[in-house]
């Protein structure tokens, strides 16, 4: 298969000249290569010559030696295309439950694809070779997330606290399994099942014996920002109470209350006083937002 | 030479983010490290001392920073590689730590590793986390807690056609909290509680994976135990927040553990097909239960001023299965097209029963509660189209067709009798489809120059809740001009929901613009700067009750919640070396949210019906940091640090949250 993938048509076992051979000139790279990922194939000394060292990734080096080296006689990287890149690397990184959406995946859409985040020679980072630290990687396109980092509430990804990846698979994510199963396209689900906030949060995973609807439902990002935000608590609005009429204002066919109420989500009652401050602090009364299981209005 | 070159060359770059100014990123000793017998050992540390004094809300700057003085290992890390790949015991150790020694932000990683043996990975983690929360809960809901996280994978046989993994994870959070409980019936008072939090999850994995006839299958089975025991208190008599009404509180006491278990499956199994298709599924399923009992104990005087005791007893256990099922089928039937489909299911429900006691001045109320029944069934499929025209254009579409189904029964309490339910005994059921559609190009006229556009809109007839996604629209775009010693991209992103009905709607509007660019032209200098600005508006319907002073009867009030949001971020940075001997970074990030422009809170020419709706439509401030680091190498091994970081927090309409910081720290780097 690997000759299929890589190799031109045809290839021999002859064309392949061994890693030795390509150190000679690739002196740099060689003499850092023991500490590449990558090494196992030569340190095995099992594997089939397409599956060992340099040429498992570049091909057969023959054709390379001969002409005394340049780009059209092996397989560069610098030259491939993002696709060939693609399946370069899946030919061997492919069959994994992490890598099992990279294909539908929206970094692959826009033609990010592995040499992209990962440096094979030159990785600065402790583990999966990437190419700078994630963090950096990650932001040098998204702007918008280094953007909301840099806000007064986040969680702490530039503290070193929290990474990317704990939350995002950047190599594509199967569907979410709230809200309609479409957005957001690239989170990771804790246990194959449940948003990945709940692998921190740990209690407000519930059950509840009262689940606040939304929250079962739609989930944490209702009311919160999970990069960062100019509120506290990460929440969507500055004030609690305006979060909370946005959907509890008892119109339409909303929320699961179903026919013997069939007035949206129940707004709040006639002896809540809005002009009263006691009643702009929802949570004060109902502290339990997230769910409780002694109080169907989240009193405790 | 060359590879130093490289290596610090790449470091630098990474250098220009806008995280703490500690660690120091500029890199100590050789990247060669040394060798020892068929090992060779990279290692280096940096111990330092932090400083930090502040002014203003030291809360604030608790909640949102938190460094504070003393020794810090700031950073380390240890590397010893196999030159040959046959080492006795282990081919590779890498160990790197963060923050040891009293950071609010600590880790540790560690990866022992034998080729074709085994692999091991550690991951620890700790957090301290301080969160005032003025603007939230009349400010009574503090926390003050430590989270601990650590994961450990174990991978037999890495290499190999069948693996066997294993795997532990614990995280706890642990620390005081308060809150707030309302005693001793919907007219009552709100009194602060204190509690200590305890809670814990542990999590054991055990695993393999197996490839035969071209497939691989990944099996993957956890057990996994979480529990709460956090008794909560209040520890003196207590009048309340109400100062005008009779309710006072004397005693109090509640304890409310809870005990659950998840035990999971996952099933994967992949397969590439010689360049023309590919399938991979998974199975996923959660079969989670939860017991708890919550016991309370308070005693004053309620709302007309009569001596009262409360006493509330319950027990209950849920149950939520979990069932999540894709289907991915990929096809590649010439090297420019790919066309992925996926099949989704999900299915999860929650049932269970509960039981209630409550005990008012001895009388006995005693319902008993089921679980909400909630099943949220949910089949998507979603088919994608990538066609690669030319190597510089290519399509991609894509459609998705989502039907969710949820059916309720609602948990009302029910006094002695079981779960009221509709005549026919079936579930209040609602359905949902999405019909979503999306559409990239992709240009890359030089192959300096990307530029991607694309947009998806969806139709939802039947949204859960008003601020869901029902008729939205997102638009991107993207350029990014790319050369060795710089690059320079820009974007803008469109995101809007319309959400309405007929007597009140939902509509938000989001647009964010940006733009940043790097310039590296050689070894000693290189520059890093950005800018983004994010827009928020939405606009709600909303429906409450006003009580004016004047009038007894409750006003049922129609309203809009209006919220404006304009934020300005800007991020700089820049590294000068100075020969060989000295490394000068200085950054700086700035992130101000203008809001809609007004001076005050309550100045603007749109008139609300209450004051407080009209003040919650902008909240406006600034939060900057600058930050400035200077490291000067001693030796070949070792070098002396010197950063220090301003923070400064800023509200526009109230400075009682407001803070200003200056941090710092000194340390040695240095690699033997």
């Amino acid at each position: 298969m690997a000759c299929s993938l890589l190799a031109p048509a045809g290839a021999l076992a002859a064309d392949y000249v061994g890693s030795n051979v390509c150190k000679t000139c690739h002196p740099d790279v060689w003499s850092n290569f023991y500490k590449n990922p990558h090494f196992k194939s030569l340190a095995s000394g099992t594997e089939t010559p397409e599956n060992t060292g340099c040429e498992s990734c570049h091909g057969p080096g023959k054709a390379h030696v001969e002409a005394r080296g340049g780009k059209a006689t092996i397989i560069a990287f610098s030259e491939l295309g993002p696709e060939k890149t693609l399946d370069a690397c899946l030919r061997c990184h492919g069959q994994t439950i992490s890598r099992a959406n990279i294909r539908r995946s929206t970094h692959t859409q826009q033609d990010v694809v592995c040499s992209n985040c990962h440096s094979i020679h030159k990785s600065p980072a402790p583990k999966f070779l990437l190419a700078k630290q994630q963090t950096e990687l990650c932001y040098g396109c998204h702007a918008t997330a280094r953007a909301q980092f840099s806000m007064p509430f986040k969680h702490r990804v530039n503290e070193g606290s929290v990474q990317c990846t704990d939350c995002h698979n950047p190599h594509g994510a199967f569907d979410p399994t709230w809200r309609m199963a479409a957005r957001p396209h690239m989170v990771d689900q804790r246990e194959g099942t449940e948003e990945a906030c709940l692998k921190c949060h740990i209690d407000k995973r519930g059950p509840f014996v009262f689940e606040h609807g939304s929250v079962a439902v739609e989930r944490c990002e209702t009311c919160h920002q999970p990069h960062g935000s100019m509120n506290a608590r990460l929440l969507k609005r500055p004030t609690v109470f305006t979060l909370c009429l946005q959907c509890h204002n008892g119109q339409g066919n909303f929320g699961n209350f179903g026919p013997a109420f069939h007035t949206g989500v129940q707004k709040p009652p006639s002896d809540h006083n809005l002009a009263n401050p006691r009643y702009q602090n929802c949570t004060t009364c109902h502290p339990k937002i997230h769910g409780s299981n002694t109080s169907e209005f989240f009193f405790r | 030479m060359k590879i130093l070159t490289s290596i610090s060359f790449l470091c630098a770059c990474a250098a220009l983010a806008q995280p703490p100014v500690a660690p120091t990123n500029e890199p100590v000793g050789s990247p060669r490290g040394d060798n020892f017998e068929n090992y060779n050992i990279v290692q280096s540390f940096e111990l330092g001392y932090r400083f930090a004094t502040t002014g203003g809300d030291f809360d604030m700057y608790r909640s949102t920073v938190n460094y504070t003085d003393g020794i810090r290992l700031l950073s380390s890390s240890l590397s010893i590689q196999s030159r040959e790949g046959h080492g006795r015991w282990f081919d590779q150790i890498q160990i790197n730590t963060q923050g040891l020694g009293n950071d609010p932000y600590e880790s540790a990683s560690v990866r022992v590793e034998k080729n074709r043996l085994y692999r091991y990975d550690m991951i620890w983690r700790l957090n301290d986390y301080f969160n005032p929360a003025l603007t939230i809960a009349n400010g009574e809901h503090f926390k003050n807690t430590t989270r601990t996280m650590q994961d450990h994978d174990l991978t037999l046989f890495p290499q190999s056609n069948f693996r066997l993994f294993m795997g532990f994870s614990r995280n706890v959070d642990d620390g005081p909290t308060l809150s707030t409980v309302q005693l001793f019936d919907f007219r009552g008072d709100e009194y602060p509680v204190f509690a200590n939090i305890h809670e814990q999850q542990t999590e054991y994995r055990l695993g393999g994976e197996a490839k035969f006839l071209g497939f691989r299958l990944n099996v993957l089975h956890g057990w996994e135990d979480f529990k709460q025991d956090s008794p909560s208190q209040i520890v003196a008599p207590e009048i309340g927040n109400n100062l005008t009404d009779l309710n006072k509180l004397t005693s109090f006491q509640s304890s409310f553990p809870y005990h659950g278990t998840s035990p999971y499956w996952r099933v994967g199994l992949f397969r590439e097909g010689k360049r023309l298709w590919a399938v991979n599924g998974r199975f996923s399923y959660v079969s989670g239960q939860r017991g708890f009992i919550d016991n309370e104990l308070s005693s004053g005087t309620n709302v007309v001023g009569a001596l009262t005791t409360q006493q509330i007893l319950a027990f209950g256990n849920a149950r939520r299965p979990a069932l999540a099922a894709n289907l991915n089928v990929s096809l590649f039937p010439t090297s420019f097209l790919t066309v992925t489909n996926q099949t989704t299911v999900n299915n999860i429900r929650t049932v269970g029963d509960s039981v209630f006691s409550q005990y008012t001045l001895g009388q006995p109320i005693q319902p008993v509660i089921p679980y909400t029944y909630l099943g949220i069934r949910t089949v998507a499929n979603s088919t994608n189209v990538e066609l690669r025209v030319r190597k510089w254009f290519a399509v991609h579409t894509g459609y998705e067709y989502s039907d969710r189904r949820i059916a309720v029964i609602d948990g009302q309490e029910n006094f002695g009798a079981p779960a009221p339910a509709p005549p026919d005994n079936s579930p209040f059921t609602q359905s949902n489809h999405l019909n979503a559609g999306m559409l990239g190009l992709r240009f890359k006229p030089l192959k300096q120059l990307t530029i991607l556009l694309d947009g998806e809109i969806g139709r939802n007839n039947a949204p859960y809740t008003p601020v869901s996604d029902k008729n939205y629209q997102v638009f991107r775009g993207r350029a990014e001009y790319k050369q060795k010693s710089y690059r320079v991209a820009a974007y803008a992103k469109t995101d809007y929901n319309s959400n309405s009905i007929s007597l009140t709607s939902y509509v938000s509007r989001s647009r964010n613009y940006g733009a940043d660019f790097s310039w590296t032209p050689n070894e000693w200098f290189a520059i890093d700067a950005g800018y983004n600005k994010l827009h928020l508006d939405s606009l709600g319907g909303v429906n409450f009750f006003l009580i004016p002073q004047s009038a007894f009867s409750p006003q049922d009030v129609f309203g809009t919640s209006y919220y404006v949001s304009n934020i300005h971020t800007a991020n700089l940075g820049a590294r000068f070396a100075i020969g060989k001997r000295a490394d000068i970074y200085v950054g700086y990030s700035h992130v101000q949210d203008t809001g809609d422009g007004r001076a005050s809170a309550t100045a603007t020419s749109v008139t609300e019906p209450l004051l407080a709706l009209q003040s919650a439509q902008t909240f406006p401030l600034k939060f900057l940091s600058p930050q400035a680091r200077l490291s000067i190498r001693l030796n070949r091994l070792m070098r002396w640090n010197v950063g220090y970081q301003y923070y400064g927090y800023n509200e526009q309409f109230s400075n009682i949250q407001d803070f200003h910081a200056h941090t710092g720290y000194t340390s040695v780097s240095w690699a033997f």
